[in-house]
């Protein structure tokens, strides 16, 4: 009886242990599915925006045959880059764009009697585009409903293809704000490889020499100085990449500003190393001692067998290593907003700012009104980031996950 | 006519003096045993004779190994070229993870052989000779993973034959094996004791006798006993020595 009790009070403590540990796991799990759902809640609010900043319409004269403007088209026409209804494929009598926005009423209607009564405004708006067939005009949506004659574009909500295909990003432009990411994608694509170009000869380089040929006494050294880079705040990358590699291209390639994607990618690349070194020399010391072994025993010279054995069999682990690597350098924030510059421009070369998906959303966030379309655009890029690194470490499993023994 | 001959040598792992004063000759065309208990000292002994001990940070040693009347451990001897003589078969089989083709052509090509029909050519003498061609002769693409680990023991001495050497060294290799396997190995090192001088490592007692000319016993660092193997298995000259192989001790 008593050795009965003592068990059972055994299996209690054995199950409330197991149940702290299954509680624990599920809890961070959930909060990891929250999180994303929350960033993928929080931006697809943006396909449900209006194309014209929030509050705001664009009106044209009633006999005006023009249908549908993009963003970019309303932005241009606003910027004086359009000014004819031909280059829009709008035949009208009066060819020539004229714009209006609100401060620009008085110019055409006596500013005392607007100042009476706001409330005519409607009407009076509708005068001025009654008078000019050509104008354009963007007005609080208020002024556009009771006595307004004249006609309102539906302009509809921002889509898919101008998020993803736009090419300027310019979320706080007037009247339609440009949330084009393709230069902020190709920006965070651009430095990362770059990164990874600049990273990978001297990752491989050092781990091959920390694995196979460093003395004991050198690489009791070399080991702890890696990691040690790995645990320097990334501000100060930062610190480090704007008061000497900025400088120092800019000197070398005599440019107008040192701010460069290059800036961003050789400080990426350094902080990228200790992943790189730590994992790939980890699978280079996997490789048993029996395959070097057998490889020396036929003749073959050290580089031989580092060559032909030693990499071709922890390559997985070495690939791997580059990738988890070029993981953390798409995700890295601080130090390349301190070094690329931030202009959001599709970068030619990678000696011209850029801007970068973390950068953008670390830079922006704090200026943009919640729930307006450009929080909830920085959310997207947020969600973009998000798929590009989940991907990344799907391919890092897929790679480990295949099987060591393959035939090389 | 001997092939290896060793001069008062002395081995040390840091402080631990591992082969104490060693002398002995090893004949042409002859297969020499080397029997023992555990850390006696037998491998490293043979480990000395391709220098693979060079890999072992700690260690000293004194006195010569001579290969074919030259020291392999004078100052100009170029350690790859010695082990293209002298090849090894160890303890467990190690195949690389490549194809069965890839691991016998690979000391070829580490060699710098580069011309395609001398080493298919060689491929497929060596898996001969190693007795492994007809099992093998239809999966050459396959992974050397894929064979039994009698076939990939095989594999590893039809690997060692490609490179040509005039000595092989064996460090106990049937050990991780069947007893059909073990058979099978025993019956390749007779008939390759025509062409090559065969040095192995056993503790297989009856694996020594069956298949050796010479056996050399081993014990606590010094060659206690080296004499033909009927000798030594039947009316060995030191106490210890017939301790050992009536299993006494050891």
């Amino acid at each position: 009886m008593r050795k009965k009790m003592f068990r059972g009070k055994k299996y209690f403590i054995e199950a409330l242990w197991e149940g702290l540990l299954k509680i624990s796991g599920s809890v961070t799990s959930i909060i990891i599915i929250l999180i994303v759902l929350f960033l993928f809640s929080e931006g697809m609010g943006i396909f449900k925006k209006k194309v014209v900043e929030d509050g705001y319409v664009i009106a044209v004269n009633k006999n005006n045959p023009v249908k549908d403007l993009s963003p970019e088209q309303i932005k241009n026409i606003f910027d004086v880059k359009i000014v004819s209804w031909k280059e829009l494929g709008v035949n009208i009598n009066e060819d020539e764009i004229s714009l209006l926005r609100l401060d620009d009423i008085p110019n055409y209607f006596p500013e005392d009697q607007i100042a009476e009564d706001m409330s005519n405004l409607p009407q009076i708006i509708s005068q001025i585009l009654k008078e000019h067939p050509g104008m354009i005009a963007f007005i609080p949506e208020d002024f556009a409903k009771k006595g307004f004659s004249e006609k309102v574009l539906d302009l509809g909500n921002i889509n898919l293809k101008e998020f993803f295909g736009g090419k300027e990003w310019f979320p706080t432009a007037q009247p339609a704000p440009q949330f084009g990411v393709i230069p902020i994608v190709m920006g965070t694509l651009w430095v990362s490889l770059g990164a990874i170009l600049i990273a990978l000869p001297f990752g491989i380089a050092v781990s091959i020499y920390s694995a196979e040929l460093a003395s004991k006494k050198v690489h009791k050294i070399l080991k702890p100085v890696i990691e040690l880079l790995a645990g320097i705040p990334s501000v100060v990358y930062g610190f480090f990449g704007l008061i000497v590699i900025v400088p120092l291209i800019q000197k070398v390639f005599n440019l107008d500003v040192g701010e460069t994607g290059l800036a961003g990618s050789i400080v990426l690349a350094i902080m990228a190393l200790p992943t790189i070194i730590t994992i790939a020399e980890d699978a280079l010391r996997s490789t048993p001692r029996a395959m070097k072994e057998a490889s020396l025993a036929l003749g073959a010279n050290k580089w031989q067998t580092i060559l032909k054995v030693t990499i071709p069999y922890s390559i997985s682990g070495i690939t791997a290593g580059v990738v988890l690597g070029i993981g953390r350098a798409i995700g890295e924030t601080m130090a390349v907003l301190m070094v690329t510059g931030n202009a959001a421009v599709i970068p030619h070369t990678l000696l011209e700012p850029v801007r970068t998906i973390p950068a953008t959303i670390a830079a922006e966030l704090g200026e943009a009104p919640k729930g307006g379309a450009h929080y909830e655009a920085l959310f997207v890029l947020g969600c973009i980031l998000f798929i590009i690194t989940l991907i990344i470490n799907l391919v890092v499993e897929y790679i480990s996950s295949k099987n060591k023994n393959k035939v090389a | 006519m001997y092939n290896i001959d060793v001069n008062n040598l002395n081995f040390y792992y840091g402080e631990f003096h591992a082969l104490k004063d060693i002398s002995m000759s090893i004949e042409k065309n002859s297969v020499t045993a080397f029997i023992g208990p555990s850390g006696c000292g037998k491998s490293t002994f043979l480990r000395l004779f391709n220098r693979m001990n060079d890999l072992i940070p700690d260690i000293r040693m004194t006195g010569e190994v001579n290969i074919d009347g030259r020291n392999i451990y004078d100052k100009d001897i170029l350690v790859d070229e010695l082990r293209k003589e002298v090849g090894m078969v160890f303890q467990k089989p190690n195949p690389f993870p490549k194809t069965i083709f890839e691991n016998v052509a690979y000391g070829l090509r580490v060699n710098g052989e580069k011309n395609k029909k001398v080493i298919e050519e060689r491929v497929v003498d060596s898996l001969k000779g190693a007795a492994l061609w007809d099992e093998v002769k239809d999966k050459l693409k396959k992974s050397a993973f894929e064979l039994s680990g009698g076939q990939q023991q095989r594999l590893c001495i039809a690997r060692a034959l490609a490179v040509a050497p005039k000595i092989i060294l064996m460090d106990e290799p049937a050990s991780a094996l069947d007893p059909i396997s073990t058979l099978k190995i025993e019956e390749l090192i007779f008939q390759l004791k025509k062409d090559y001088t065969i040095v192995i490592v056993t503790h297989n007692m009856q694996q020594a006798a069956r298949v050796s000319d010479k056996t050399a016993f081993f014990y606590l660092g010094e060659l206690v006993e080296y004499d033909f193997t009927e000798k030594i298995f039947t009316n060995p000259s030191k106490e210890a020595t017939q301790n050992y192989i009536t299993g006494r001790f050891g």
